[in-house]
């Protein structure tokens, strides 16, 4: 019983770092189709703001968040945004790299896995040589769609949340 | 006069002159050397920001006794408090005894603010209630007969729940400063049936490599939306086919002329809008028919006409108000020649529906954070401007004359609508993007430079 339990438990661990890994890799070689085809049409996507020191903003229908997208679409116009070189903040675009540490993974349905992690991103910016690095932690909900693990929930919270001036889906 | 205060004069005075102004001849030059001269920065923030009325916040962030922010005048911290009176009060942010803040949170409630450092502590009304060991202190006599508050703001006014702070008692009253700039605040605040308006939480800070007056110049500047913005002008436009009812779609009464106009008004206020058959988004006032009915009833067809058009609100030195598909409040601090720093809130009147509501907050977010999709397009053309400006052997540029040749002074129909008296206006087509209404900032910013020429003397 032990083992199968330890058994099921390493498999859902397996599943959530090839999902958690495979989605950092896509956005740090800006492979966006392939990025945003991981998330459910209704995925939602969520960076809440800071209310004061300690908490974030809890009720996204009663208080402003950094970024608050309920459907997968809201991406895709992100990614349409980058792609139309007709942004200035992707002109050129910041060199990123994703590191992603500390999974917890449980399943809590057959069909259902509840991930915590914590990330960093360096951001490099060619334009001006300048570097800064975004920390925090993840949420990611993942469910079984057909044979493949979709992201369903990703909520991000960011720790160092004064901007410089620009944060955007790869930088995150 | 000594050589030290004849040398403040005399840069003064040079400083002053980098911005060139000779209506007679449609002149309109500002030096390259305003956005990155150290001593020019240093000038600004003792003598502009440090000398006038500064927006600080609103009433409402400090709604109960004893709730208080922080937040800047110039280089000075601030602590804006509620005392357990009722009583409203603004305080440099820095112990009586070493100096140390005293508050060093963004925002909370608290009857008693300890300093950290020695243990002085003072009351939300900002009265010194305990100096740690006074009796075993070995002081001099007339310790015991100073005071040990800590120091108010020389002057702190309200208009209509927007306060305004000064470490300079030499301003006018909050109403006189305004002038007719208020009748656009109370666009603002009108749209509320109890005339309260609110921040939402959730605000956020960012910076950007650049210059203050950038993020001035900005928002007042239309002519920069179709370029800087297109990749955001595109997703608006794409939405506009698939946006049902909710979107808060408006239109222009029939017969209105569309275009792009502005007023300057005096002491640096200045507002741009544009009047369009329909704009490229909804907003909270739209989605409600009847609310929408109720609010013309209200307030009378020519304002709730005047609620539905753009209107970008430059408070100078350090306010700007925005009420498009949201509404924002962004305040800024300088921080360096190139570097600023920006908060921004989401400004709401008190009362609306919770769809006009969660609305607001959607378009907000991704209007105006820097995670959003125009703001952060601005950030990004700041710092190219911040870099551009290096070039300083290039002279002054080209960028305060659309407009100029036609600076309207009477007679203007759409000031007449909103019952006011701008100093100067502008009208032109949709795409007009006048640049002239950055004079009354450029003036008050050399008025108020002239003036510290003249007391240094």
């Amino acid at each position: 019983m032990m083992i199968q339990q330890s058994t099921a438990d390493a498999e859902t661990h397996q599943i959530a770092s090839v999902v958690l890994f495979r989605e950092a890799r896509l956005l740090d070689n800006g492979e966006w189709n392939d990025w945003v085809a991981m998330y459910q049409e209704d995925a939602l996507y969520w960076l809440p703001a800071w209310l004061n020191e300690y908490e974030t903003t809890r009720d996204p229908s009663t208080e402003a968040s950094l970024v608050y997208h309920d459907k997968r679409r809201c991406l895709e116009e992100r990614i349409a945004r980058i792609e139309s070189r007709k942004s200035i903040t992707a002109l050129p675009l910041p060199r990123t790299v994703h590191q992603i540490s500390n999974l917890e993974a449980s399943r809590t349905a057959s069909d259902e896995i509840m991930c915590r992690s914590v990330f960093s991103v360096c951001v490099y910016d060619p334009r001006v040589g300048k570097e800064q690095v975004r920390h925090g932690r993840y949420e990611h909900t993942l469910r079984l769609t057909g044979d493949e693990w979709k992201i369903a929930r990703k909520i991000i919270t960011l720790a160092n949340d004064k901007i410089a001036t620009v944060l955007d889906f790869y930088s995150i | 006069m000594d050589t030290a205060s004849s040398n403040s004069t005399v840069r003064l005075q040079a400083i002053s002159r980098m911005v060139e102004d000779r209506p007679e001849e449609n002149v309109f030059r500002v030096s390259r050397s305003i956005f990155v001269d150290p001593e020019v920065f240093d000038a600004e923030l003792r003598y502009i920001f440090e000398s006038t009325w500064n927006f600080i916040g609103l009433e409402s962030q400090i709604a109960r006794p004893n709730d208080f922010i922080t937040t800047h005048i110039g280089r000075h911290p601030i602590l804006l408090m509620r005392s357990a009176e009722g009583k409203i009060g603004a305080f440099l942010n820095t112990c009586r005894h070493r100096g140390t803040i005293v508050c060093p949170f963004k925002q909370g409630r608290q009857r008693f603010h300890v300093c950290r450092y020695h243990g002085w502590a003072f009351d939300s009304g900002g009265r010194n209630v305990s100096i740690t060991e006074e009796a075993n202190g070995q002081y001099p006599p007339f310790f015991a007969l100073e005071n040990h508050d800590l120091l108010p703001v020389a002057r702190l006014e309200s208009y209509r729940g927007f306060l305004f702070a000064s470490l300079s008692p030499d301003v006018l009253s909050i109403g006189e400063y305004l002038g007719d700039a208020r009748a656009f605040l109370d666009l603002v605040i009108d749209q509320s049936e109890t005339g309260e308006v609110e921040f939402i939480p959730g605000g956020s800070t960012y910076t950007f490599d650049g210059n203050w007056k950038l993020q001035f110049e900005n928002g007042l500047d239309y002519y920069h939306f179709a370029s800087t913005h297109s990749s955001y002008a595109d997703i608006l436009r794409k939405r506009c086919e698939i946006a049902g009812p909710e979107a808060g779609f408006t239109t222009e009464p029939d017969g209105e002329q569309e275009g792009q106009g502005s007023f300057s008004f005096d002491h640096g206020h200045a507002v741009n809008w544009s009047i369009k058959r329909r704009q490229l988004y909804g907003r909270p006032l739209g989605i409600d028919a009847d609310r929408l009915d109720a609010l013309r009833r209200r307030v009378g067809d020519a304002r709730a006409k005047w609620m539905l058009r753009q209107r970008n609100l430059t408070i100078f030195p350090n306010l700007q108000v925005i009420d498009i598909s949201s509404a924002q409040v962004r305040t800024w601090r300088p921080l360096a020649p190139d570097r600023t720093e920006l908060v921004s809130h989401c400004l709401a009147p008190v009362g609306e529906s919770a769809a006009a509501r969660t609305l607001r907050i959607r378009n907000y977010e991704e209007f105006f954070n820097a995670s959003g999709l125009a703001s952060s397009d601005d950030n990004v053309m700041y710092e190219f401007c911040q870099t551009g400006y290096e070039a300083r052997s290039g002279g002054a540029t080209q960028g305060y004359l659309r407009g100029a040749a036609a600076i309207g002074s009477t007679n203007s129909p759409h000031a007449r609508e909103l019952g006011i008296n701008p100093r100067e206006w502008s009208f032109g087509a949709p795409a007009f993007g006048g640049e002239t209404n950055f004079y009354p900032g450029y003036r008050e910013w050399r008025r108020l430079l002239q003036r510290a020429a003249q007391e240094v003397a």
